[in-house]
């Protein structure tokens, strides 16, 4: 076992042990591998650098490396496709451990040799490794235990070497819950967050923007491609979407919302002429709603039918009939599984519930929802249509102070 | 069964987001006023006192560099996203970061101190003993910060520092000289003794600590600004900048008209309050002491917790408040270990409080260079900054604020090892 620290800046030396030129850096090719392998090394002589390639070494410990060859070719080095330089673009880099689920700084790198490959097995994040590299050379012991993290748990690596983003990266990110992923793409850079961000599937992506700080949502989506950036928003909760809309500048909203699927596109529009701070600023337009000429029996079928359900569905909302909004009452999801299936829905809904008008004040409207202990409230216009409802989730980030939102995952989308 | 596209209109309304832009205290603003702390009044006080106006003129020089090194650090900042102990892990290794942490963390625990010596200062004006305040301070201040209601009670104490805001009034109801004054602003008059330039660089210490380039910076980040709206930071810490030079100067004014005028030297904060009598009468204790215990009660908390995230921060360890002792121990050990000395040294009895004050702000000028250097290195690092370095004419000035600073350091060092230097020390 070898760290990166032990090697760096050691004498290279040819056959005869000559000492022909130093280690400036080692080159490792990411890709597939969990543990990516040793490509070559970066030589200095004489003020210049070049490239040494993996097959011309035959050994590298911790008196540095040897040659196989009297012969050095003196090729400048250039960085190839999904290769990284382990100092300049991993060493006291950030990088996301997916296992710790925490944001690390490198302070060394773990190199071991298995079947004639050098691979990189580990980033140390430890106090010793941070150690190893300021004392004076003997003075680190390296046989001590030290907490080094698994290579195959580097779900980012945030350096500003462009092309060389772990390609199997994001699907360790996948595992994480988007409430995680947001947090730990916060606690990085801006520009490595939305690499965060960019690297994850639409859905994910959407989930994880949603977790966000709205300023931080605007300005990831601001920079990203626009059809990409159009694609997340319909994966959005059309609340959000809007919100985030919002936050843009005009010309930038409109042409993502022109990039938008015409469905989603539409639910977030009627969102938009909404005051931020009303209620019809606060509410989602994802619900359920049912004629209530149905069964009990058959509203359930329906439930299961659907093809995209809604997130909340503890509440549905009965109507005149089909296509029709004017809202008659309301029934609990408990209560309809409690009911008996042949009633009809006007039977077994509630026609005395909390409501709100979409111009009443969004903190009113939210300080009710605890009040009642409610999970939604449905939101009705002038002529008895309901427009949307508003979640308790969305009612709790009003109401709770701004750091403890940031514990709070969200319950419904 | 969504609802579906209804009366679908197509013009995005703009939909404000009320109190995101309504922000008026920037982080500039902000950090640039926290040098007007315990340290500082006593420093600024001190200049009044024992100098008269003839000082007045470095606060134009000191301005210039304030505001450059500042808006430097905000810059880097917004364009990089990145606090400037990351950036200095990052781009100079770990050798350099242990040593400007090193320095970082000596000069924060030297202003630390100060702040706990300022609260002692202020209760004593009330009669109460520093060893009982001194402690009760040190504890609530780790349980406020550790605790989380910090930020609810750091309006308060913000509230009470307002009070130097009284110097300003005061200045101008203690008749000073104006023609003095403006004669002390334009003619640059230097001594190469010890007094003098003992002053000069606690001065240059308190207005531009190295912790106020870290706090900005991290303000900036948290903030989430960007190279597309980083006008607006520009101005706030130019504006913020000179807002805390100009309180600066009413403290000079007010303090030369008072007590240098009388011939008297501050030794205590008692001293430095009766420069509020023209204004206060004899309340100008009891406001001195309200605005004394405020501010150090404000920076008390801030900076160790300042210092223990840009330590955390460079050497990549878990950090924030809401951690445990055993998740993150580095971070809160930093923060308990500042704010513990802190206080254990404020209480040293016969400790001549005022002195210390001083004292402190000096070994902020000293290890000032340091910082400054870095922060030259990384603000011109065009991989790093891209178009964002510094233009020709503002590197010219920052470079020249970096080695004077230095020169001065090593001037005073010199004096102080050396006292027979210049004839009679």
């Amino acid at each position: 076992m070898l760290y990166l620290s032990q090697v760096l800046g050691r004498p290279i030396r040819d056959l005869e042990g000559e000492r022909v030129a130093t280690v400036k850096d080692v080159i490792v090719r990411l890709g597939a591998d969990d543990h990516p392998p040793v490509t070559g090394f970066v030589a200095r002589y004489r003020r210049r650098d070049f490239f040494l390639p993996r097959w011309r070494i035959t050994e590298l410990n911790q008196h540095g490396v040897r040659l196989n060859s009297d012969i050095l070719d003196l090729r400048p080095f250039v960085r190839r496709e999904s290769e990284v330089l382990l100092a300049r673009d991993v060493l006291d880099k950030q990088l996301i451990d997916v296992d710790g689920k925490r944001v690390v700084r490198v302070n060394d790198v773990q190199i071991i040799e298995a079947a004639g490959e050098y691979r990189v097995t580990g980033a140390d994040v430890s106090l010793q490794g941070l150690w190893r590299r300021l004392a004076p050379p003997g003075f680190a012991g390296t046989k001590t235990p030290v907490e080094v993290l698994d290579w195959a748990d580097v779900g980012y690596l945030a350096t500003d070497a462009a092309t060389v983003q772990l390609k199997s990266s994001s699907d360790k990110l996948a595992r994480l819950h988007p409430v995680e992923i947001a947090r730990l793409a916060e606690a990085l850079s801006y520009h490595h967050g939305s690499e965060v961000v960019e690297s994850l599937d639409d859905e994910t992506a959407a989930e994880t923007l949603e977790e966000m700080p709205a300023e931080s949502q605007a300005r990831i989506l601001a920079d990203m491609d626009q059809e990409r950036a159009a694609d997340i928003l319909e994966w959005m909760s059309p609340d959000e979407a809007a919100d985030v809309l919002g936050d843009l500048p005009e010309e930038k909203a409109e042409e993502l919302l022109g990039l938008m699927e015409h469905d989603e596109q539409a639910d977030v529009v009627e969102l938009l002429p909404y005051e931020d701070d009303t209620a019809g600023g606060l509410m989602t337009t994802e619900f359920v709603t049912l004629p209530r000429a149905l069964t009990v029996g058959e509203a359930l079928a329906r439930l299961r039918e659907m093809a995209e359900t809604p997130n909340m569905i503890y509440y549905l909302y009965v109507v005149e009939e089909e296509h029709s909004w004017k809202l008659l009452g309301v029934i609990a999801l408990r209560s309809l599984i409690l009911a008996d299936p042949s009633m009809p829905l006007e039977e077994v809904m509630r026609t005395e519930f909390q409501r709100a008008d979409p111009e009443e004040p969004a903190k009113e409207v939210a300080q009710r929802i605890a009040e009642y202990n409610l999970l939604a409230l449905p939101v009705i216009d002038d002529s008895g249509d309901i427009l949307g409802i508003i979640t308790v989730d969305d009612a709790m980030e009003i109401l709770l102070p701004k750091d403890w939102r940031l514990r709070l995952p969200r319950l419904f989308g | 069964m969504r609802r579906g596209a209804q009366g679908v209109r197509r013009t995005v309304a703009r939909r404000r987001r009320l109190l995101a832009y309504v922000a008026i205290l920037g982080p500039g603003m902000i950090t640039a006023n926290a040098g007007n702390d315990a340290g500082g009044i006593a420093t600024f006080a001190s200049v009044g006192a024992d100098f008269g106006y003839s000082l007045l003129w470095i606060l134009i020089p000191i301005t210039i560099s304030l505001g450059i090194v500042q808006e430097m650090c905000a810059r880097m900042g917004a364009v990089t996203g990145k606090g400037l102990a990351d950036l200095i892990r990052e781009r100079f290794g770990v050798r350099w970061t242990a040593l400007i942490m090193l320095a970082l963390l000596i000069a924060n625990a030297g202003v630390t101190v100060s702040e706990f010596v300022g609260i002692a200062a202020a209760t004593e004006l009330f009669g109460l003993s520093r060893f009982i305040s001194v402690p009760v301070a040190a504890v609530a201040v780790w349980f406020l910060v550790v605790k989380g209601s910090y930020k609810r009670v750091e309006r308060a104490f913000l509230l009470m520092s307002l009070v130097f805001l009284g110097y300003v009034v005061s200045a101008f109801m203690s008749r000073p000289d104006w023609t003095a004054v403006a004669v002390g602003l334009v003619r640059p008059e230097f001594k190469l003794e010890h007094a003098f330039l003992f002053t000069f660089v606690a001065v240059i210490g308190t207005t531009i600590s190295p912790y106020m380039q870290v706090y900005v910076q991290s303000s900036v980040v948290e903030k989430g600004v960007t190279p597309d709206d980083y006008a607006k930071t520009k101005t706030d810490v130019w504006v913020g900048t000179i807002f805390a030079i100009l309180i600066v100067f009413f403290i000079i004014i007010s303090t030369a008209a008072t007590l240098h005028k009388s011939g008297i030297e501050i030794s205590t904060a008692a001293d430095a309050a009766r420069a509020l009598r023209p204004l206060a009468g004899r309340y100008a204790e009891t406001l001195f002491g309200i605005g004394l215990f405020g501010a150090s009660m404000l920076a008390a908390g801030v900076l160790p917790l300042a210092t223990a995230y840009s330590i955390s921060e460079a050497l990549g360890f878990e950090k924030g408040v809401s951690r445990s002792f055993r998740e993150a121990p580095i971070f809160l050990g930093t923060f308990t270990f500042l704010v513990a000395v802190g206080a254990a040294i404020a209480i040293v009895p016969n400790l001549p409080l005022f002195r210390v004050l001083l004292v402190t702000q000096v070994i902020n000028g000293l290890l000032l260079p340091i910082v400054l250097f870095a922060v030259l290195r990384l603000v011109n690092n065009r991989e790093l900054m891209g178009s964002h370095v510094n233009g020709p004419l503002y590197n010219i000035a920052a470079w020249l604020t970096a080695i004077v600073v230095t020169l001065l350091s090593l001037l005073f060092i010199l004096i102080t090892l050396f006292p027979g230097m210049l004839g009679r020390g």
